[in-house]
C-alpha cells in the first residue's frame, strides 16, 4: 500500500509539488512565529548580557534591565568599589525616546556608557568618544536612512552619528549609545527640563568581580552593604527581562501558533481529500481486489506523512529565507529559525497534522464500494 | 461556461469547504496579526482619548506618551492655567515601567494623580477606590485578576510596594496598561521633585484647541503643546509603526500560503477534469475562456475564504474579549483593504498555476477510449 502511495505520488508530480509546497510554506509560516518569539527572547537576554561585568548593580526593588526605571544615587558606585572583591565598576544609564524624521517615528532605548557595557559589534564607524557623538542600531540607521556622520536630532538635542551597531536592540525598540560627557551636554543643552534630578545620571552598574571571587556571594554583599541598590548576576536580570517579553508576546503568538496548526490540519485534510476524490475508481480497484479499507487509509496516511516528510526540508529553507529577508527588511527583528529544538518540534508538528489532516477523507475511504472499481 | 465553473465548483462540496476553510485561515493569519498590532495600538491611547483634556502640554521636544520620557517643572502648571482661553490644568507625573504582582510582571503606564483632582484618573471605575491614596494603586481588572490580586494585595512599581486601593476597566493591553498612584508617591520612586510629566489642559467654552495649544507654546517657555487629537495621533503612529515591517511580513507569508492552496484546488479541479476540457475545446471553446474559467474558480474560492476570514475575526474580537482577555484585537478597514487586495492577487496569481495543464490538453483525446 505504502509502494502504491509513492508510486502515486511520483506520477502526479505536479500535484506532488504543490502539496509539498503548501505543508512547506504552512511549516515555514511556524518557523518564522516561533524564531520570531524565540528572537524576541534573545534579544531582552542580550540587551543585558552584552552590557558585561559579573554582577549587575540596580536601584532596590528594580528588578529588570529594559522598561523600567533605575535610578542609582552617585554616591553608589564609591560604596560598591569600597566592597572586597569588586575590581572595577563600569556606570550605565538608559533613557527612553522617540526618534523622528518628517511623520516617520520609532521609539529608541539610549544607553549610556563610560568604560564599559557598550557595543560589542561595529558595521561602521566607532565607538562614540567625543561629546555629541551617538552610535545607533543598524535598524534605527536603516529605517531612517542614516549613516557615520549624520545629524540625528532627539528631544532637539543634535547629536551626530559616529558608529552603526549591529543586534543591539529588544522589543521592537533599537538601542543608542553614547557617553556619559555627552548625557551632561544633552542634559544641559537640550531643554530637556529644569529639574535635571529626574533624569537618571546612574541607572545601573557593571561589576567587575576580582579574580578567585564568587560571583553570587559578591552580588549578595554588595545588596547587604550598600543602601538604595541590590545586585544580582546579570543572567539573572536578562532571566527577568525574558520573562517579562514572555508574558507579554507570549499569549498573542501563542494565539497565532494555534492558529497556524489548524491551517495546517485543515490544508493537509484538503490534499488528501482531493486525492482520495481523484482517485476513487483505483482505489475501488484496490477493494474489488481484496485490500480492506483499513489498509487502504494506512496508504492514505502513508502519503500524507511522506508529503509532510518531504515538506519538512523545504519548510526549513523557506523558513530559514524569509527569516533573512525579515532581518535584512527590519534588523530590529532577530528570527532563528534553526534552532534544532524548535526545528524538532515543528518537525513531529508536521507528522502530527499530516496524520490528522489524512484522517478528513476516513468517511469516505472506509465507505468505499468496490463496485466503484467497474462503473464508467 | 460560468454554469460549467459553477458545477466543478460545487461538485465536490467538503472539497471546497476545505479548500475556502484553509485559505480562509491563511487570509485570518494576516487579520489576526495586523489585528493584534491594530487592538494593542488603540489601547496605548486610551489614557489620552479617554480624559477629557483639550489640549497635552509637555516637555519641548517631546511629542508623545508611548516610550517617552517628559518632564516640566511644576511651577509651569501655574503658567500654562495662566494663559488666556485656558479653563483649567490638571498635572499629571509618568512613568512608563514594569510592574510585579503574583509572580509576574507587566508594561504599565503608571500615572501619579493630584489626589484632589479626579479628572486624570480612572474613567471606569471597576472596584474599591476611585482615586489612589498615598501609598495605594488602582491597577486594571484585568491584570489583578490575571495575578489573582484583592484589595490590599501588593504591587512593586519602580522597585517600591504599593497597596492595591481599587480597579479599573478599560484600562489593560499588553503593551501599556495603566495604573494610577499619587502623584507624590510616584515623585519619590522616580526621585522627581519639583517636576510633573505633563499637562491636561482644558479649554474654555469657545477656545479651539489648536489656537489654544499654539498660544501656550507662545506664552509658556520651553514647552510643547499638542491638541488631544494630534497627541493620540502621534501615539497610534508610533505604536502601529512598530509593526509596520513584521505585518507586512505576516500578509506577504499569508498571501503566499493562500496562493499555493488557492493554486492546489484549482489545478486538482483541472487535472480530475481533462477529459471533459477536451470535449470542451473539441467543441470548440477557446483557452482564453477555459482560463478566465480558472480565474473565476480561484476568484470565488478567494472571495469566499475572505469573507470567511472576516466572519472569522468579528467573531473573534468579542470571543477573544471573553476567554483572553489580555488579549486587546482590532478589525481595521486597513487590515480589511490589505487582506482584500491579497485575496485578490492570490486569485490571479493562483488561477495561472494550472495553465500549462490546460495548454496539454488535446481535444482529440475527447474521441478516443
Amino acid at each position: 500500500m505504502i509502494w502504491l502511495a509513492w508510486k502515486n505520488s511520483i506520477l502526479r508530480p505536479a500535484r506532488s509539488l504543490l502539496i509539498i509546497l503548501s505543508v512547506a510554506a504552512i511549516l515555514a509560516e511556524i518557523l518564522v512565529l516561533e524564531g520570531f518569539l524565540a528572537g524576541s527572547y534573545t534579544q531582552l537576554r542580550q540587551a543585558v548580557l552584552r552590557r558585561g561585568g559579573d554582577v549587575m548593580v540596580s536601584q532596590a526593588g528594580v528588578r529588570n534591565f529594559l522598561a523600567t526605571r533605575s535610578i542609582l544615587p552617585q554616591r553608589t558606585r564609591a560604596a560598591v568599589e569600597a566592597i572586597p572583591g569588586v575590581a572595577k565598576t563600569h556606570p550605565l544609564a538608559a533613557l527612553s525616546m522617540i526618534y523622528e524624521q518628517g511623520a516617520r517615528r520609532a521609539p529608541t532605548i539610549v544607553i549610556v556608557y563610560d568604560d564599559g557595557g557598550g557595543p560589542e559589534v561595529f558595521l561602521s564607524g566607532q565607538a562614540p568618544a567625543n561629546n555629541g557623538e551617538i552610535a545607533i542600531d543598524l535598524s534605527l540607521a536603516e529605517k531612517f536612512g542614516l549613516g557615520v556622520g549624520d545629524r540625528l536630532t532627539l528631544s532637539d538635542y543634535d547629536f551626530t552619528v559616529s558608529g552603526i551597531t549591529s543586534g543591539e536592540s529588544a522589543l521592537f525598540t533599537p538601542f543608542a549609545f553614547i557617553n556619559f560627557d555627552t548625557l551632561i551636554d544633552f542634559y544641559f543643552e537640550s531643554d530637556v527640563a529644569a529639574d535635571i534630578a529626574a533624569f537618571p545620571l546612574l541607572s545601573f552598574l557593571a561589576v567587575d568581580a576580582a579574580p578567585g571571587t564568587d560571583p553570587e556571594a559578591l552580588a549578595r554583599r554588595i545588596t547587604a552593604e550598600v543602601a538604595d541598590a541590590q545586585a544580582v548576576l546579570p543572567r539573572t536580570l536578562a532571566y527577568n527581562d525574558e520573562k517579562l517579553g514572555r508574558d507579554l508576546l507570549g499569549p498573542i503568538l501563542n494565539l497565532l501558533l494555534g492558529l497556524s496548526y489548524a491551517i495546517g490540519a485543515t490544508a493537509i485534510g484538503m490534499f488528501t481529500f482531493a486525492a482520495v476524490r481523484s482517485r476513487r475508481k483505483s482505489l475501488g480497484v484496490l477493494r474489488a481486489l481484496g485490500f480492506t479499507a483499513r489498509a487502504i487509509v494506512t496508504g492514505v496516511v502513508a502519503e500524507a506523512v511522506a508529503a509532510a516528510a518531504a515538506a519538512i526540508p523545504l519548510g526549513i529553507l523557506i523558513a530559514a529565507g524569509l527569516a533573512a529577508l525579515i532581518e535584512w527588511v527590519a534588523p530590529v527583528y532577530l528570527v532563528p529559525v534553526l534552532e534544532p529544538r524548535t526545528l524538532l518540534q515543528t518537525a513531529l508538528v508536521a507528522v502530527v497534522l499530516a496524520i490528522l489532516g489524512a484522517l478528513a477523507p476516513l468517511r469516505m475511504l472506509m465507505r468505499l464500494d468496490p463496485a466503484t472499481a467497474f462503473r464508467e | 461556461m460560468l454554469n460549467w465553473t459553477l458545477r466543478e465548483l460545487l461538485s465536490a462540496p467538503q472539497q471546497l469547504l476545505a479548500s475556502v476553510a484553509a485559505v480562509a485561515g491563511a487570509f485570518a493569519l494576516v487579520l489576526f496579526f495586523e489585528g493584534i498590532f491594530a487592538g494593542e495600538s488603540e489601547q496605548i491611547v486610551a489614557l489620552i482619548e479617554k480624559t477629557e483634556g483639550d489640549v497635552w502640554v509637555m516637555q519641548k521636544g517631546v511629542g508623545n506618551m508611548h516610550m517617552a520620557t517628559s518632564f516640566v517643572a511644576d511651577w509651569k502648571v501655574g503658567a500654562v492655567a495662566d494663559v488666556e482661553g485656558v479653563e483649567k490644568a490638571t498635572p499629571i507625573l509618568y512613568l512608563n515601567s514594569a510592574i510585579e504582582a503574583g509572580g509576574r510582571s507587566w508594561f504599565s503606564f503608571v500615572v501619579g494623580l493630584e489626589s484632589d483632582d479626579p479628572r486624570a484618573g480612572p474613567w471606569s471605575p471597576a472596584g474599591g477606590a476611585r482615586m489612589p491614596p498615598q501609598g495605594g494603586a488602582i491597577v486594571p481588572d484585568i491584570f489583578a485578576s490575571d495575578a489573582g490580586l484583592a484589595l490590599g494585595d501588593t504591587v512593586r512599581i519602580a522597585g517600591r510596594d504599593f497597596a492595591v486601593a481599587g480597579f479599573s476597566s478599560d484600562t489593560f493591553s499588553m503593551a501599556n496598561s495603566i495604573t494610577y498612584v499619587t502623584m507624590t508617591d510616584l515623585a519619590d520612586a522616580m526621585s522627581s521633585i519639583g517636576s510633573v510629566s505633563y499637562i491636561m489642559v482644558d479649554a474654555a467654552p469657545g477656545v479651539a484647541p489648536d489656537a489654544l495649544a499654539m498660544r501656550i507654546m507662545e506664552q509658556v517657555e520651553e514647552v510643547n503643546a499638542l491638541t488631544r487629537a494630534d497627541f493620540s495621533a502621534r501615539d497610534y503612529s508610533i505604536a502601529v509603526q512598530m509593526g509596520l515591517e513584521i505585518v507586512w511580513m505576516m500578509t506577504l507569508i499569508g498571501g503566499v500560503l493562500a496562493v499555493l492552496l488557492t493554486g492546489f484546488i484549482v489545478y486538482s479541479h483541472i487535472s480530475e477534469r481533462e477529459r471533459e476540457l477536451a470535449v470542451m475545446k473539441a467543441l470548440g471553446f477557446r483557452n482564453p475562456a477555459i482560463y478566465a474559467s480558472n480565474m473565476l474558480q480561484a476568484l470565488a474560492i478567494a472571495a469566499l475564504a475572505f469573507v470567511l476570514s472576516v466572519a472569522l475575526m468579528l467573531a473573534a474580537v468579542p470571543l477573544t474579549e471573553w476567554l483572553m482577555p489580555k488579549v486587546n484585537l482590532a478589525l481595521t478597514g486597513s487590515a480589511l483593504v490589505r487582506t482584500g487586495a491579497t485575496a485578490l492577487v492570490v486569485s490571479l496569481i493562483a488561477s495561472a498555476i494550472p495553465v500549462r495543464r490546460v495548454l496539454s490538453v488535446d481535444p482529440a483525446t475527447a474521441f478516443q477510449r
